[in-house]
């Protein structure tokens, strides 16, 4: 029996040795081709998923954020408060962000933009706005007359609201800030372009300006962002924040998705849809490719039937050989992914409004995409082997 | 298990319909012959006389619509096809006209493949070597079924039909592809294994020439004896 077991392996071996190769080059191209269209979707997905997160933690939350308690308008005394959370296990960086009161306006186009006070060496350390300038340059913490705007406020033929902003405010250009009866000029410091639109709809000032023209803002503030070091546990932060006494309702990032909140359950829809469709046409295209294999061996099998070979064992070989296809398909189409299609898109990321996205592989899922991949293969190996050998022997032989 | 005595191959009124476009046709008609063990048997008749479809009964690569097919005193009509199976791995041989070699498998790995079944891939080898070698393909053992003449491809399917040491080999117009030199060393083959080493050959042929080889005749029309 044990002997009668190497033989499906030994006949699978020699097919894929002396079979055609050029047909066996095509085959393993096509189930790479299956595999990575099984793949490319969702991690393209992954990735704007993954991309609009991080653009929201990046750019306007942090990790976690803090707001005053039900009812109340700041956290205060802030100074005392950063530093208390700063001092918490697993913070890495702390930052204030004070809603500015007034309406932004150059010439006769005025806004409700949000402006914010912030502390830019805070700032920094938290949110990446700073390595997001595309003219002129960051806040300086001493800045009481400096502004910087987010690329949807200055606006441009290039922007997707330019209807709504500036359209075209340049670097050195003045705006005002328009407070309850006062009205504050500032220079345009800096433009920023997240590539988030709901970010890039924002300008900073420092707080040492908000200060100076609302000295009831001193060491008050509406938010707190934090960022929570590399190994740290979300949960776990938030629970230590809780336990510090800070007085302020504390939030995962996760609860300040608003629209992307949706946008990314749809894309998560979209998806599984997706998926299903891709491992349809995936288990089609591999049962075709099998079963012309297989039909275009049925002399063969015939034969080996004839001479005494047992089903089982054909079934097998032809199994083993299907399974073989699927396996080199997966390892190459994962070696194109990881070492072309990943790399190409880091570097040629697609471009959307909410971030640009990567491919992002999430191995559990890439797994289960290859296990799909490979079971679909093995039925596609023995549901035609199975018929061919159920055929009559001699019509198998002499082709009739 | 009813036995048989006396006779390596019986059939007992055997015979084969086959339906076609709603037309029935009687490939076989009540055939009944009995093979001794040793036996060189040629079946000879003209085309469509029911040659390859009575062959194909006695090889139990088909089974009639009546009547009983005996191999060595084992009844099969009521057989279970793996058994049938056994039997053709272990006991008969089987030669198409067409070589019928696997593509892929070198003339060495070809003969090897039944033998593969029954006991270990060394042993195999060893006496495949041994049977190329008898037939004289020694040196060309491992080359693929494309890379040899008809001839040499249809003396690796005789050496396959041998590897398990049948009792009868079954060969359908095994020359019919051949030219005369290599269609002679297969006959001469053939008489070697019957005369030399007492094994039973059933074959069919075209050749009148070649019938000199038989111990015995069958000719058939319209699928009956003559």
């Amino acid at each position: 029996m044990m002997r009668q077991l190497k033989l499906p392996f030994y006949l699978a071996f020699q097919y894929i040795r002396r079979g055609r190769k050029w047909t066996l080059l095509l085959t393993i191209f096509l189930m790479t081709v299956a595999f990575i269209n099984l793949v490319f979707i969702p991690s393209l997905f992954n990735g704007i998923i993954d991309g609009a997160n991080k653009q929201i933690i990046n750019t306007m939350t942090g990790d976690i954020y803090i707001t005053p308690p039900d009812g109340v308008d700041y956290i205060k005394p802030r100074d005392q408060v950063l530093q208390r959370v700063k001092n918490i296990d697993g913070v890495e960086a702390v930052s204030s962000k004070t809603l500015v009161p007034a309406r932004l306006k150059q010439g006769n186009i005025s806004g409700s933009w949000q402006t914010l006070a912030i502390n830019p060496n805070n700032e920094k350390n938290v949110s990446n706005i700073s390595q997001k300038i595309i003219s002129g340059s960051y806040l300086n913490a001493q800045d009481t007359d400096q502004i910087i705007i987010g690329r949807q406020i200055a606006g441009g033929s290039d922007v997707e609201e330019n209807a709504l902003s500036f359209k075209g405010a340049k670097v050195g250009e003045k705006v005002n800030l328009v407070f309850d009866g006062m009205t504050k000029e500032f220079t345009i410091k800096g433009i920023f372009n997240t590539n988030f639109v709901e970010s890039d709809k924002r300008a900073f000032i420092t707080e040492k300006a908000l200060n100076k023209i609302v000295p009831s803002t001193s060491n008050r503030t509406n938010t707190i962002n934090i960022k929570i070091s590399q190994n740290a546990n979300e949960d776990k932060v938030i629970e230590s924040i809780k336990q510090s006494g800070i007085i302020g309702n504390v939030y995962p990032w996760q609860e300040s998705t608003g629209l992307m909140k949706s946008v990314s359950n749809s894309f998560a829809s979209i998806n599984v849809l997706l998926s299903f469709t891709s491992v349809m046409i995936a288990a089609v295209t591999i049962l075709i490719i099998i079963y012309v294999t297989i039909i275009n061996k049925r002399k063969e099998i015939g034969i080996l039937r004839a001479i005494g070979i047992k089903p089982y064992i054909i079934i097998s070989s032809y199994v083993i050989l299907s399974a073989v296809y699927a396996l080199a398909g997966i390892v190459i189409g994962t070696a194109v992914f990881v070492f072309v299609l990943i790399p190409y898109f880091q570097i040629h990321p697609f471009v959307l409004p909410i971030c640009n996205a990567i491919l992002v592989l999430d191995w559990q899922n890439f797994a289960l995409r290859a296990q799909t991949i490979l079971i679909v293969s093995i039925a596609a190996g023995f549901i035609p082997a199975v018929i061919v050998t159920r055929a009559k022997m001699l019509s198998a032989i002499l082709g009739r | 298990m009813e036995m048989t005595k006396d006779y390596i191959l019986k059939t007992e009124n055997i015979s084969k319909i086959y339906h076609s476009g709603g037309v029935d046709f009687k490939a076989l008609d009540d055939v009944s012959i009995n093979v001794e063990a040793g036996e060189f048997i040629m079946i000879t008749g003209r085309n469509g006389s029911g040659k390859s479809t009575l062959l194909h009964q006695l090889a139990l690569l088909d089974s009639p619509n009546n009547g009983e097919i005996v191999v060595e005193g084992q009844k099969t009509s009521h057989l279970h096809e793996k058994v049938k199976m056994d039997l053709r791995l272990s006991q008969l041989g089987y030669i198409f006209q067409e070589y019928a070699l696997i593509a892929e498998l070198t003339a060495l790995e070809n003969v090897m493949l039944p033998a593969m079944m029954l006991t270990s891939s060394k042993l195999a080898k060893k006496k495949a070597i041994e049977l190329l070698t008898k037939i004289g393909l020694e040196s060309k053992y491992k080359r693929l079924p494309s890379e040899l003449s008809g001839g040499e491809q249809q003396k690796v399917a005789i050496a396959r039909a041998l590897i398990n040491d049948p009792t009868i080999i079954f060969a359908d117009e095994p020359t019919a592809n051949l030219d005369t030199i290599a269609s002679k060393d297969v006959l001469e083959i053939f008489k070697l294994l019957n005369e030399k080493e007492g094994i039973t050959i059933v074959m069919i042929t075209h050749e009148p020439e070649e019938l000199v080889y038989a111990s015995r005749i069958i000719q058939l029309s319209d699928g009956k004896l003559i």
